[in-house]
């Protein structure tokens, strides 16, 4: 179950960027310290019930991110309260955490334990998750040698042989072809039959309408629309084809 | 309480960190794992050859001392410049999955351990075959480390977070690192230091500095890592005893007419004696420990309070 109530928060844009101490000083010198504050999420709250799968769809820019990595508890939220029931995992995109020079083998092991598996619980999965992935033959070589659709179906079957409670999917649900698309769908539907969590952020409308009931519209940090899937993409495209109208207009 | 909870919880991560950090290391190199030993015995070679060989020194086991120096510096050196990079290089990891981030500075901390290991077994190899003394004092070699691990981590933890926000911070570091190698005893003895009544060159520095010269002994002695190699030298070559030890060759200049070079023969246990009275060595190892403790808690604090930023600013 995720609950968040009251959900704010602040982001601080320096007026120019900053990256070493020169620039630092120059910019002290000259009293361009300034920095812009402003809201990536203004007073968001709802709650995913358990067994359920949400979308959250909205523009670039929108605070779905945001969103993501404070219920990933990658980001504190400047106010409010986020409140995450049973194991997490999210899907790191891309097999994020990969190193290019260890083995497949290696990289299972370790990104499964920064997920918070054990090595003994990696090892007693560590076949399935091969499997998923239909990697066999080169668990052994450098990731460096992979497609990056084979790093994309490693990174993904590790993630689903979590036992997560709740799943976090930010933006990789197009992953690999044609086949390991409808694999990955279905194994995201089983989570969900088996009352599980799921918590979609995606550009890609096809995909949460396949996967969610429920979908949050999410827009300049403010939460526009709370709804069944169908109704929420609906309005959304909507609002979208009013923008292209009158910028085109 | 809760924070070491969590580590625990999280150690499978530093585990594989290290294994990782260890493995890719010298992944693509034809030697493998011997360029993490081969390269400081190769620093060691030049410097056998530059002040052994063309400079002439005298000094009783000085490829010895040169190690003993060395190892402990080494580490530290070498943590800290690992600590620059352990975040920035893990960001993509950062911004996406919780994990402890103090994870990273430690395994750095970690891996240079083995490293450590590694290479005190080489030392002992060599140690066998010049049939330098072995005995029970080894076992000052551990809390020695301890100490300079424990300096090491609130440094890297430091420079850690501080890569971070600033790209310069590596550099300014590695030049830091540079200067700071000479102030410690690795390639001296550290009598000479103790020694200096006065600061020869140019009048203004001179009369800057003498009055300060024994608050600049003193925190030259205060060093954790300088204490750190001292606790190597006491334990592995002078069996536990007290290292401020002054050799009558070092006191001795080429051309010195025989009756001057008995009478500073002479002269080197008594200046000894009065170097030991000057600097009675618990005082400095209890700051020392102190020191590094202290670091080591604000390091870790700062860490702590610029990592809950590091996905927004990296």
């Amino acid at each position: 179950m995720i609950e968040v109530r009251d959900l704010w928060k602040q982001y601080r844009r320096p007026h120019i960027k900053i990256t070493s101490l020169k620039e630092a000083a120059v910019a002290f010198v000259r009293g361009q310290t300034g920095y812009t504050e402003f809201w990536a999420l203004e007073d968001v709250s709802f709650t995913v019930n358990a067994g359920e799968a949400v979308g959250v769809i909205g523009p670039n820019g929108s605070g779905k991110s945001t969103l993501f990595a404070i219920i990933a508890r990658v980001l504190e939220p400047t106010k409010g309260e986020v409140n995450v029931q049973g194991k997490v995992c999210p899907l790191l995109e891309l097999g994020t955490g990969f190193h290019p020079e260890l083995s497949g083998r290696d990289n299972v092991y370790l990104n499964a334990s920064l997920l918070g598996l054990s090595h003994e619980e990696t090892r007693q999965r560590y076949h399935s998750i091969v499997e998923f992935a239909e990697l066999p033959e080169v668990m052994d070589a450098p990731v460096k040698t992979y497609s990056s659709g084979m790093v994309v179906r490693l990174g993904f079957a590790v993630a689903v042989h979590m036992d997560p409670e709740v799943l976090l999917i930010d933006e990789v649900l197009s992953v690999g072809d044609e086949y390991f698309q409808h694999k990955s769908f279905a194994r995201l539907k089983q989570f969900k039959d088996q009352g599980k969590t799921v918590f979609v952020v995606s550009h890609d409308l096809f995909a949460v309408e396949r996967l969610c009931e429920r979908s949050l519209w999410v827009q300049n940090g403010k939460l526009i629309m709370d709804g069944a899937t169908a109704q929420v993409i609906q309005a959304y495209r909507e609002a979208v084809a009013k923008q292209e109208q009158s910028v085109g207009a | 309480m809760k924070e070491l909870r969590e580590l625990w919880r999280f150690r499978e991560v530093l585990f594989n960190l290290v294994r990782r950090n260890l493995k890719v290391r010298y992944k693509n190199s034809v030697l493998g794992f011997f360029w993490s030993l081969l390269n400081p015995l190769m620093q060691i070679g030049v410097w056998w050859l530059v002040f052994k060989v063309i400079l002439e020194n005298e000094q009783k086991d000085y490829t010895a001392q040169l190690i003993t120096g060395f190892l402990p510096w080494l580490f530290f050196s070498q943590c800290v410049l690992d600590g620059t990079a352990c975040v920035v290089q893990e960001m993509a990891l950062v911004k996406k999955a919780y994990f402890p981030r103090a994870v990273l500075p430690l395994s750095a901390l970690v891996s240079n351990l083995v490293h450590l290991c590694l290479a005190f077994v080489v030392m002992l190899g060599l140690f066998t075959i010049w049939r330098v003394d072995f005995n029970v004092h080894y076992w000052l070699v551990i809390p020695s480390t301890v100490l300079v691990a424990t300096f090491a981590y609130g440094i890297s933890a430091m420079v850690a977070a501080w890569s971070v926000f600033y790209a310069d911070v590596k550099f300014i570091v590695g030049n830091l690192l540079g200067l700071w190698f000479f102030l410690t005893p690795v390639l001296y003895p550290l009598f000479l230091v103790l020694n200096k009544q006065e600061v020869a060159p140019g009048a203004w520095l001179k009369s800057l500095i003498s009055g300060l010269l024994p608050y600049i002994k003193a925190v030259y002695l205060l060093d954790p890592v300088t204490v750190g190699i001292l606790g190597y030298r006491s334990g592995l070559l002078i069996g536990g005893g007290n290292p401020i030890v002054v050799t009558p060759d070092a006191l001795v200049k080429p051309g010195m007419p025989p009756e001057a070079i008995r009478m500073a023969e002479a002269q080197a246990p008594i200046l000894q004696a009065h170097l030991r009275a000057d600097y009675p060595l618990s005082p400095y190892i209890i700051g020392a420990a102190l020191i590094a403790l202290a670091t080591a808690v604000i390091g870790h604090l700062i860490f702590r309070r610029m990592a809950r930023v590091f996905p927004e600013r990296g």
